[in-house]
C-alpha cells in the first residue's frame, strides 16, 4: 500500500519521532510511506511527494489547523485522494466536544482563532475515518488506535537481566550519568504536574543529583500566553533556580533516547486533556527505550492498560520520594519491571504492529 | 442558481456589501446567494449557510492576502466542491504578471509571491473572474461584479445635515502619494474658500503598528502634519452600512483608487456607493475609465486635471454637478444594476 502522511514535522515537538518510525518500518513491511510536501533539506532521509494521485491513503496527523497543507497543496491534496481514502489521526483530541481540565483544553479560539465546531465540521469533512490514540474515545464515530508505539531496537542498552541492569545503573551514579532526574518535552500544560513533582523530590535533591528539564519555554512564561492569559505555559523560575533545576534547550527528536539516558529517571508526565481522554504520545514509548528508570506519573489504570500489570511499579503514587528512594535502594526490583515492560510494549505496541492496525482500520 | 460566497468577513472593508446587494437581488430574480459560516449578528443584512452540498457554485473573493482562509476552514469546502464547481473573483488583480507602477504599489513583491498566488488559483478554482472590462490575462473572465443598488440611494430629506464641504471614504492603502502628489495641493491652494474636511477611514492618522513588521510601511505612509496644516479632520472607518450615510455628511464627496487598481481598471463597492450617497461623487479616475463605467457624464465628475478649480466649483454650484450627477445614475441603472450583474454573474458561471 501507498501511504502519504499530511502533517507539519518539526525536529522539536509533535509526532516527528512516531512519522520517522512508520515510515522505516512501512518500508520493511513491502508498504510506501512518504511525507506530503515539498523535499526538505532538514529530514533528507524521510520521503517526501506532493503527488497525492499516486498513493492509495493520505493519513492526516493533526495537532495544530498548521498541520492541514497550505494552499495550493490542500486543493492538490484533496482533489488528488476522494474523502473515503483519507484518515485523519486526531492527535490532541480536536474532535470531540470542548473541553477543560485545568488550565488545559481541546479549543481555544483565542489561541488559534478556532471555535470547537470549526475542528468537528472540520474533520468530518475532510475523511471518513478519525482515529484518536487512545483506547477510549469518547465519540462513537472515533475508532481508537494509539498511532504512537515502541522501537525495540531503539533501546539504548539491551540488558540481560535485572540484576545487570541494576548494577550498570548503580555503577553509573558517579560517572555516565549526568543528571539525577531529567525530562524532555516542551512546556505546555506540563507545569500542573511539574511542580509537584519538583516539590516532593526536593528533599531528595541532594542524594538524585542534578535535574534538567529540556524543552521550549521553562525558562520563562512566554511573552505570548501572558498576552493571551493563558496558563498552559506557566512556570515558577524562582522554584527551578532555588532547586538548581538545569533547564536546557529543546533536544532534537533523534538524540532523545541517549539525552534520557543520561539521567537515573525519567518522569512521564500527560498534559491534563491527555490524561482526561487517555491519549498517548510519542514520549509514553519511547522513555522505555532510554537507558533510565521511567517515573510512571498517570492513572494506574492507564499504565496497567497501555503499559500492562509489571509497570505498576513504576507508578510513584502519593509518595513520590518515598517511592525514589526504594528505587535506589532495590533498584532490580524496578529494573525487572523496566524489562518486562519493555517487553510487553515490543510484543503489543511495536511500530510492526501498529502499522498492521493501522492497515487493518483501512481496510475495513 | 445557487452560489456561495466566500469572503472574508470585514465590518468596514472588502466585498461584503456587495454580498448583501447579491442576496437581494438575487432573490428577485430567484437565485440564491448566501455567505459560507455561521449567523453572526454583525452581519446582519448577510444570509449564511455552511450547507455547501445546496449550491451548485462556491465563488471565493480573493483580495490581498493568500491565507486569509486557513486550511482547516478551508478544507471542508474543498471536500465537499470539486474544482469545476469552484470560482474566484480576484477582486485586486493577483492573477497577472507583476506590476510595480512607478516601484510604489505593486501586486507582488516578487516572482516568488506572484508564482504562490497563481499556483494557488490554479488550484482552487476552474474560473478566474476580475472586476475589470479588460483583464490582462487570457484565462481571466471580465466581470464587473460590483454594482449599483438604487434603493440605497439617500433621499436628500433624509439626509443628515452637511458636516463637511469634501469627504473621503476609504483606507490609506497605497494611496498617500495620490493624495499627497494631487489632491493636497490642490485643497492647499483653495483651502481658505473652503468648509471642513474630513476623511474616513483607517491609517490616515498612523501607520497599523504591524506595517513595519511586514515591510509595508511605503504603503501606509501618510503625513499628519500635511493634514493639520490644511485642517484636514480624520475619522475611523464606518461599517459597510453606514458607508453611504457617512458620504452623504459631505457636500462633495471624492473617490481616490490606488495606483494598482487604477492601471488594471478594478472596480469596486465604493465606484457605486458614492453615486447612492446625497452628495456630488467626484473620481480621480482617467477620464476615459470614468466614461467607460459611469458614461459620458461620467467624464465631467473625473477628478483630473484643474482638480482645485472644479472642487471649487462643485461646491459653489452644486446644482450644476447635479443634473450630471442624475445623468449618470440613470445610466448606473441602465447599466450597472445589481439585477444586471446577477445575470451576468450566472451567465459567466453557466457559460
Amino acid at each position: 500500500m501507498r501511504l502519504l502522511i499530511v502533517s507539519k514535522l518539526d525536529r522539536f515537538a509533535r509526532a516527528v519521532n512516531t512519522i520517522v518510525n512508520y515510515m522505516e518500518v512501512g518500508k520493511t513491511l513491502g508498504h510506501e510511506v512518504s511525507l506530503f510536501a515539498e523535499q526538505s533539506s532538514e529530514f533528507p532521509s524521510v520521503p517526501h511527494s506532493l503527488e497525492a494521485k499516486k498513493f492509495d491513503v493520505a493519513v492526516f496527523v493533526i495537532y495544530e489547523s498548521w498541520d492541514f497543507p497550505d494552499m495550493p497543496y490542500l486543493a492538490q491534496l484533496l482533489d488528488g485522494i476522494p474523502r473515503e481514502r483519507r484518515v485523519i489521526i486526531d492527535c490532541s483530541g480536536r474532535y470531540n466536544e470542548t473541553i477543560r481540565v485545568e488550565h488545559d483544553f481541546n479549543h481555544l479560539e483565542k489561541m488559534d482563532g478556532h471555535q470547537g465546531w470549526e475542528w468537528t465540521e472540520g474533520f468530518q469533512a475532510v475523511a471518513d475515518k478519525i482515529l484518536q490514540p487512545t483506547l477510549t474515545p469518547l465519540r462513537k464515530d472515533v475508532r481508537p488506535f494509539l498511532f504512537h508505539a515502541f522501537d525495540p531496537m531503539s533501546v539504548a542498552r539491551d540488558h540481560r537481566s535485572p540484576t545487570e541492569a541494576a548494577r550498570t545503573w548503580s555503577a553509573a551514579f558517579n560517572g555516565s550519568k549526568s543528571y539525577g532526574v531529567a525530562y524532555v518535552g516542551n512546556n505546555w500544560q506540563r507545569w500542573t504536574q511539574m511542580r509537584p513533582f519538583l516539590e516532593a523530590i526536593e528533599p531528595l535533591k541532594k542524594d538524585l543529583g542534578a535535574i534538567c528539564i529540556a524543552g521550549w519555554d521553562w525558562d520563562k512564561r512566554p511573552d505570548w500566553a501572558i498576552q493571551l492569559g493563558v496558563h498552559g505555559a506557566d512556570v515558577d523560575p524562582v522554584l527551578l533556580q532555588r532547586m538548581g533545576v538545569e533547564v536546557n534547550k529543546a533536544i532534537p527528536f533523534n538524540e532523545v533516547i541517549k539525552f534520557l539516558g543520561g539521567a537515573r529517571f525519567t518522569p512521564i508526565f500527560h498534559r491534563p486533556l491527555f490524561t482526561h481522554l487517555g491519549l498517548v504520545t510519542n514520549r509514553t514509548f519511547e522513555t522505555f527505550c532510554a537507558d533510565t528508570l521511567p517515573l510512571l506519573m498517570l492513572p494506574e489504570s492507564q499504565v496497567e492498560a497501555i503499559y500492562g500489570s509489571d509497570a505498576s511499579v513504576l507508578v510513584p503514587g502519593d509518595d513520590i520520594a518515598g517511592h525514589i528512594t526504594d528505587m535506589m535502594c532495590r533498584p532490580d526490583v524496578y529494573w525487572n519491571a523496566v524489562l518486562k515492560t519493555r517487553a510487553h510494549l515490543a510484543q503489543r505496541h511495536s511500530y510492526h504492529q501498529r502499522f498492521r492496525e493501522l492497515l487493518a482500520i483501512l481496510d475495513q | 442558481m445557487k452560489v456561495l460566497f466566500v469572503v472574508e468577513k470585514r465590518i468596514d472593508a472588502g466585498s461584503i456589501h456587495a454580498v448583501t446587494n447579491y442576496v437581494r437581488a438575487g432573490d428577485a430574480l430567484g437565485h440564491t446567494f448566501a455567505l459560507y459560516g455561521r449567523e453572526d449578528r454583525r452581519f446582519a443584512q448577510v444570509r449564511f449557510s455552511m450547507e455547501l452540498d445546496k449550491f451548485d457554485y462556491v465563488l471565493f473573493v480573493a483580495e490581498s492576502r493568500l491565507q486569509w482562509m486557513n486550511s482547516l476552514r478551508l478544507a471542508p469546502i474543498l471536500s465537499n466542491v470539486p474544482r469545476y464547481r469552484r470560482v474566484i473573483l480576484d477582486a485586486d488583480g493577483m492573477y497577472n504578471e507583476r506590476i510595480s507602477i512607478n516601484g510604489y504599489d505593486c501586486n507582488h513583491l516578487h516572482d516568488r509571491e506572484r508564482c504562490a498566488w497563481l499556483t494557488t488559483f490554479d488550484y482552487l478554482a476552474d474560473k478566474i473572474l476580475q472586476p475589470t472590462m479588460k483583464p490582462h490575462e487570457p484565462r481571466v473572465i471580465p466581470l464587473l461584479f460590483y454594482g449599483y443598488d438604487p434603493s440605497a440611494q439617500m433621499k436628500p430629506a433624509a439626509t443628515v445635515p452637511k458636516r463637511f464641504d469634501i469627504v473621503h471614504v476609504g483606507h490609506n492603502w497605497w494611496r498617500w502619494r495620490q493624495v499627497r502628489d494631487s489632491l493636497l495641493p490642490a485643497i492647499e491652494r483653495i483651502r481658505s474658500q473652503l468648509d471642513d474636511i474630513c476623511f474616513v477611514g483607517a491609517w490616515w492618522d498612523a501607520l497599523p503598528r504591524w506595517a513595519t513588521a511586514l515591510n509595508l510601511e511605503v504603503a501606509f505612509a501618510v503625513d499628519n502634519d500635511h493634514f493639520q496644516r490644511l485642517c484636514i479632520q480624520v475619522r475611523p472607518p464606518v461599517p459597510y452600512t453606514e458607508v453611504i450615510r457617512t458620504m452623504s455628511e459631505g457636500r462633495v464627496n471624492i473617490m481616490t483608487q490606488r495606483p494598482l487598481f487604477r492601471h488594471l481598471k478594478l472596480l469596486t463597492s465604493k465606484y457605486f456607493e458614492i453615486f447612492c450617497a446625497d452628495t456630488i461623487p467626484l473620481v480621480m479616475l482617467d477620464p476615459d475609465h470614468a466614461e467607460s463605467v459611469y458614461g459620458p457624464a461620467g467624464r465631467r465628475l473625473a477628478l483630473h486635471d484643474h482638480i482645485d478649480d472644479t472642487l471649487l466649483e462643485a461646491v459653489r454650484e452644486p446644482q450644476k454637478y447635479r443634473a450630471i450627477v442624475e445623468e449618470v445614475r440613470g445610466h448606473l441603472v441602465e447599466h450597472h444594476s445589481y439585477r444586471r450583474r446577477v445575470q451576468e454573474l450566472v451567465a459567466a458561471l453557466e457559460a
